[in-house]
């Protein structure tokens, strides 16, 4: 079957992917100059200290033991400690990578339900001064990268005080409950959110509004127009189905342009995530902590990628990615 | 008609004794008179620290993190106040010294508890010597514990008592203490006996295994975002009206990476307070929030921290030869010295909030600062000629130097990239070097990268800050002697590479080993007078320490060093209506 | 409009080029007494209602350490039109400053510093784009053209790196390399990265397309008359691909200079003093600075327009771009 023969062959292609990554963010940051255990010299530890701290994370190994090692370790799925941290990397990871997986989520719901609905309207109708507006917005809103976004946005919050800025919960006195908690996290998640969405949304208005404007042009449409149902209806419902498909198919495309973005999102408003993460990482050339990230990072990309090949394979055959060309 | 008035007369009678005895129960009851304490009990503060502690054993982990929960959770024999500079006694009651002050017997105090419920005694004392001497865990408590080379020698004279030997005399005495937490021998000893202390109480331990002396004990570390402590009822310590310290029930450090959003907390009310002092760019915010009364900010005067900029003095520096004969001249420095306007560099880089400074030791200090020391005068046409003596006189078309080979007279200064004081510093001396001619290359470079080349010795100049841990200069002498790793300019010298250098050895030692304070001041005057003539290092300016709480919080009181507010956390006390001070 | 687009991108290019023209003060001066400035008002009506040319007040430090400043009533500096070499400045400096943008944290001509900032980042930006197309040429030509293993692998390698995302592979390419010293150098290592990262976009399709054009009457009938391989690609089949190659360098322009932005917003790119659009960004990213000086957001509108002009040509080329959100 040609779907099974592609999803296998993307799968593998996932699998290289994770690993390549992985191993290059092992290497890249081993053979990187700088040491973890600077902050040692820093507070004035005498030489034996320090030799004896490199020891015990074993930075004096050669490269080649140190790759291998993490390696037999990592498809066990031990991901070993964080040098920084002093506790695994798994755990650390995880929580980060479901941090930013929210924030993800929660731009693209977002930019879904803006997106999707206003690329309709400026796709069904070629005149007027909604659309006009619709699709000058959306390109005002294509031309604002999150890095913009997400300062403007931390600037009104700033002088307005109606968000809080910065972080993902606030400091909470009492112990949190679990509504407490997600009313926090409701909180503070727009900010990063609406920073990430904006340009989002305008992508999705354009890719829906292109895709509506030529369902509506299909000769089957003017013959549902000509049998007498109501315009509204028509694109709404029917025109609405038909074009959601091939747009629908490239979300998984999106998943990159989400881990870019998120990054920066994440710098500025403090938000705890696997971008930040990882960035403190290279930094501190925390070998395992990088290596865990990448490979969150790459497994994210390859899902994506994934699930956008399998909706894609689902969708109008036509569309088969501009990848391909 | 009798018993009608007995009656009431017994009445009367039973009513009066009845207030006598509610009288004079009260006036029986301890606090009765006392001034009622208007410092509320109860409540709970939230900081912030900037690190992630790598363990909880302060006896490995030298970061500031574990150092404030070390302040959190442990109690020391004696502790400087860090408010007043002076030793207090704390787990040591009341000591006395032999009259070759080399011996100190110390009174422990009674009745203490671990937070764990166990007796403290004096073989905890004991065992904390242990392990801070064991050679395993090397660490640098232990190193500083060292006089001339030799540890204490600590026993226990009975379960209340211990004795302290100092090998040779000692000027700071039992100052030094102060680094020591006392940790629970029934907790620890085992991993020193098996050799795995310095795996001990890592980030993993559960909380229930850890206990100590401190007004607080840890009850949950949430990975990588936050420590909740809970009061200690056991802690031993009670305020001047007898109540029961620590006045909070609960403190919470939220583990913030960002200065920026350390302060963005502050200002919504999100944390109480910071560990670290004021940013000289964040100084407007903070004071407009202050004006509207939600945060209160203290004024804390000239810090004991200035700027620190040195050259590479090592005679194995990586610089050719031609290069190394102006670089490494004392004229070079002397020549800077003069050349830069330390009131512009107070206004620029610290918007005139310091003041300048030209040696080693702040005017803050005020114990050990030396005002007798001669300062260079501002004065860029002195700094020119010394320039041409060492052969930088000819210039190029730009106006800036050449030295004796018609290379430009220039050199790359490192610095530390996301400190904005730094930065700015390096920019402003980059400026005031460029109007005599000479040509900065600032460099900023990560943390770690910055301290990869000073071990290194891999820099041709570097640009710091230094955080001081004491004012007693004894107690910093990895600094002060040639072999010291701490010694920047040329560090670990097997033997002292100049002779100015043999002198400050000498004299260094000398006033650490002598108790009498009038002689330990002159003896280090003598060295600021040395320094002040050599420049192995260049002060420009400290600033001014500002400290930042939420106006809930009581009886802070903020003090140099850092932990700026946390350093007396058994003290503080939040007021119960939010946002209001009595 | 993408007539439009065009004459917008040929304003800031015009712009930044014209920067020592335009900058009424030196980007790198800096002035003692304008920390923090904010952008000099404008008045065209004196204290009596007269009409008289534009002039502005003087600003006097009323706080240091706040950065608050007042404005001095009591004198006039007015703007004067071609003086020192510059289009219009203020008559004398030593008596007020114009500072139409503000000042940044250390007095510097925040306007100055956009204009000569938008040279480096757009010179980046250009120069990695130019790099791109011409390695995605040369890599994609020779995979369209000798096909097979080459092709293969070649391909894949492309696939693989447009699948990472790019903040995160600049970023990581960038962190591990050491300091450089000079600005000069940290320019020549963006374009090298940028260049390592744009090139497979560029290779893919011009692979498509030459693997396409390969098979063509005119090119079987060149290779019959018997022209050689290089010929026939250089001059046949590779101008074919202008028209992907045009549309390609539009969409990787912004990309570079966002990337350039991201990476001195983080620390790892250009550093103090060099001015370019992200360092200033990272200059006012403090929040204290953003919420009381926010006229040192400036250069963030910089990236919008250019980022804007660009979406305007690929508007009106009728392409749906998926630009700063999709890569």
């Amino acid at each position: 079957m040609p779907l099974f023969r592609l999803l296998a062959r993307r799968a593998v292609f996932g699998l290289i992917l994770v690993f390549v990554v992985s191993s290059g963010a092992v290497l890249l940051t081993r053979v990187a100059p700088g040491s973890v255990v600077a902050d040692l010299v820093a507070s004035g530890a005498s030489q034996e200290t320090i030799a004896r701290e490199r020891a015990r994370l074993g930075l004096d190994r050669p490269l080649l033991e140190q790759y291998v090692t993490w390696l037999s370790h990592a498809v066990r799925l031990d991901f070993g400690e964080s040098l920084m941290f002093g506790r695994p990397v798994g755990e650390l990871v995880r929580q980060r990578a479901a941090n930013t997986a929210l924030l993800a989520v929660a731009a693209l719901a977002f930019a879904t339900l803006v997106g999707i609905p206003l690329g309709v309207v400026s796709g069904s109708r070629r005149r007027g001064v909604v659309p006009a507006i619709i699709r000058a917005a959306s390109l005002v809103c294509l031309s604002l990268p999150p890095l913009i976004t997400s300062l403007v946005f931390v600037f009104i919050a700033a002088r307005t005080g109606w968000f809080p800025i910065g972080g993902m919960t606030s400091i909470e006195a009492a112990s949190p409950g679990w509504f407490s908690w997600l009313r926090d996290v409701a909180w503070h998640l727009p900010i990063p959110a609406f920073a990430l969405a904006l340009p989002l949304a305008a992508v999705l208005e354009r890719l829906q509004s292109q895709a509506t404007g030529e369902t509506l042009g299909e000769p089957y449409m003017l013959a549902t127009i000509a049998r007498g149902v109501p315009r509204s209806r028509l694109v709404w419902r029917d025109g609405f189905k038909a074009s959601i498909r091939p747009v629908a198919s490239i979300y998984g495309l999106f998943v990159g342009g989400l881990l870019s973005g998120s990054f920066v999102v994440e710098i500025v408003t403090s938000w705890p995530g696997l971008g930040r993460l990882m960035f403190d990482a290279l930094r501190a050339r925390d070998l395992y902590l990088v290596a865990g990230c990448a490979t969150v990072g790459s497994i994210f990309l390859a899902a994506g990628g994934l699930l956008s090949d399998v909706a894609l394979a689902f969708a109008d055959p036509r569309m088969r990615g501009e990848d391909r060309s | 008609m009798v018993r009608r008035s007995l009656r009431i007369f017994i009445v009367l009678l039973a009513i009066c004794i009845v207030a006598l005895v509610a009288g004079a129960l009260r006036i029986l009851q301890p606090d009765a008179f006392a001034p009622a304490s208007r410092i509320p009990s109860g409540g709970s503060l939230v900081s912030s620290i900037r690190g992630v502690p790598r363990s909880f054993n302060r006896y490995v982990a030298p970061d500031s993190a574990v150092e404030t929960i070390t302040f959190l959770t442990q109690s020391r024999l004696v502790r400087i106040n860090r408010a007043t500079m002076e030793t207090e006694p704390m787990l040591a009651e009341s000591w006395t010294g032999s009259k070759d002050n080399l011996t100190y017997t110390v009174k422990l105090r009674r009745g203490v508890k671990f937070s764990d419920g166990v007796p403290f005694t004096s073989a905890d004392v004991v065992f904390s010597f242990r392990a801070i001497y064991d050679e395993k865990i090397g660490s640098s408590i232990g190193d500083s514990l060292h006089v001339e080379g030799k540890p204490l020698e600590v026993s226990a004279l009975d379960e209340n008592t211990v004795s302290i030997r100092f090998p040779s005399a000692f000027g700071p005495g039992l100052r030094v203490l102060d680094n020591l937490p006392i940790y629970p021998r029934h907790l620890l000893e085992q991993s020193v006996n098996d050799g795995t202390f310095a795996k001990a109480w890592g980030v993993t331990t559960p909380p229930a295994k850890i206990a100590g002396l401190g007004p607080f004990m840890l009850r949950e570390y949430q990975a990588g975002q936050r420590l909740v402590f809970e009061r200690n009822p056991y802690y031993w310590r009670k305020d001047a009206s007898g109540a029961r310290l620590p006045y909070l029930d609960r403190v919470t450090l939220e583990i913030v990476a960002d200065q920026n959003a350390e302060v963005l907390r502050l200002q919504s009310g999100q944390i109480d307070c910071i560990q670290s002092e004021v940013r000289p760019e964040d100084y407007a915010t903070l004071k407009q929030t202050a004006s509207t009364g939600r945060v209160r900010l203290y004024d804390l005067g000239p810090g004991l921290d200035a700027d620190s900029f040195w050259f590479n003095l090592r005679n194995d520096a990586k610089i050719p030869g031609a290069r190394r004969a102006w670089l490494q001249h004392v004229e070079l420095r002397r020549a800077i010295a003069e050349a830069v306007d330390r009131t512009r560099f107070a206004d620029t880089v610290f918007f005139g909030a310091a003041v300048p400074v030209f040696g080693p030791v702040s005017p803050a200090n005020k114990i050990w600062f030396d005002p007798q020391v001669p300062t260079p005068a501002f004065d860029r046409a002195r700094a020119a000629s010394r320039l041409a003596a060492i052969g930088l006189k000819n210039k190029d078309r730009d106006g800036m130097l050449l030295d004796a080979t018609g290379q430009p007279a220039q050199f790359t200064l490192i610095t530390q990239k996301g400190n904005t004081a730094l930065e700015r510093g390096a920019a402003v001396i980059r400026d005031e070097l460029r109007t005599i001619g000479l040509a900065v290359d600032v460099v900023p470079l990560d943390v770690l990268a910055v301290v990869d080349r000073l071990e290194k010795g891999d820099f041709e100049a570097l640009y710091f800050r230094f955080l001081t841990s004491d004012v007693d200069p004894a107690l910093s002498m990895d600094f002060w002697r040639s072999s010291g790793n701490a010694h920047v300019w040329n560090r670990g010298q097997p033997q002292p590479a100049t002779e100015w250098e043999r002198r400050v050895d000498e004299l260094m030692a000398r006033q650490a080993s002598t108790i009498d304070l009038a002689e330990r001041k002159r003896l280090f005057g003598e060295v600021q007078r040395v320094f002040a003539d050599q420049l192995p290092i260049l002060y420009f300016a400290a600033p001014r320490v500002y400290v930042v709480t939420n106006a809930r919080v009581l009886n802070a009181t903020p003090a140099l060093l850092r932990p700026m507010v946390l350093w007396s956390a058994d003290t503080l006390a939040v007021s119960k209506t939010p946002g209001t001070s009595p | 409009m993408r007539r439009t687009g065009l004459i917008l991108m040929a304003v800031v290019v015009g712009l930044a080029a014209a920067a020592p023209l335009l900058s009424p003060h030196d980007p790198g001066r800096t002035y003692d007494n304008y920390l923090h400035a904010p952008p000099t008002r404008l008045h065209l009506r004196d204290a009596d209602g007269r009409w008289d040319r534009p002039f502005f007040h003087p600003l006097r430090l009323a706080d240091r350490l706040e950065s608050r400043y007042e404005e001095d009533s009591s004198r006039k500096v007015h703007l004067t039109w071609f003086s020192r070499g510059v289009l219009v400045a203020e008559e004398d400096e030593r008596v007020g400053l114009w500072l139409p943008l503000g000042a940044d944290s250390f007095g510097r001509d925040l306007l100055a510093r956009i204009l000569y900032g938008a040279r480096v980042s757009l010179g980046v930006a250009l120069l990695a784009v130019l790099g791109s197309l011409l390695i995605g040429m040369a890599v994609g030509g020779a995979a369209g053209y000798f096909g097979g293993a080459l092709d293969e692998v070649l391909m894949r390698l492309a696939e693989f790196v447009v699948v990472l995302p790019t903040v995160y592979l600049v970023l990581t390419l960038r962190a591990v390399l050491p300091l450089v010293l000079a600005p000069a150098q940290i320019f020549a290592l963006m374009v090298g990265i940028f260049m390592l990262v744009g090139w497979p976009y560029v290779a893919r399709g011009v692979r498509g397309i030459v693997a396409v054009e390969r098979h063509r009457d005119y090119a079987e009938a060149a290779r019959a008359a018997g022209a050689g391989r290089a010929r026939i690609l250089f001059r046949h089949l590779l101008p074919a691909t202008l028209g992907h190659l045009g549309i390609q360098a539009t969409l990787l322009l912004p990309a570079f200079i966002l990337a350039e932005a991201t990476l001195s917003f983080v620390g790892v790119g250009f550093s103090d003093p060099t001015p370019t659009w992200g360092t200033m960004l990272h200059d006012a990213a403090n929040v204290s600075t953003l919420a009381q000086f926010p006229w040192m957001l400036a250069p963030a509108v910089g990236i919008f327009t250019v980022v804007l002009a660009v979406n305007l040509v690929v508007q009106g080329s009728g392409r749906v771009p998926v630009s700063t959100a999709g890569r």
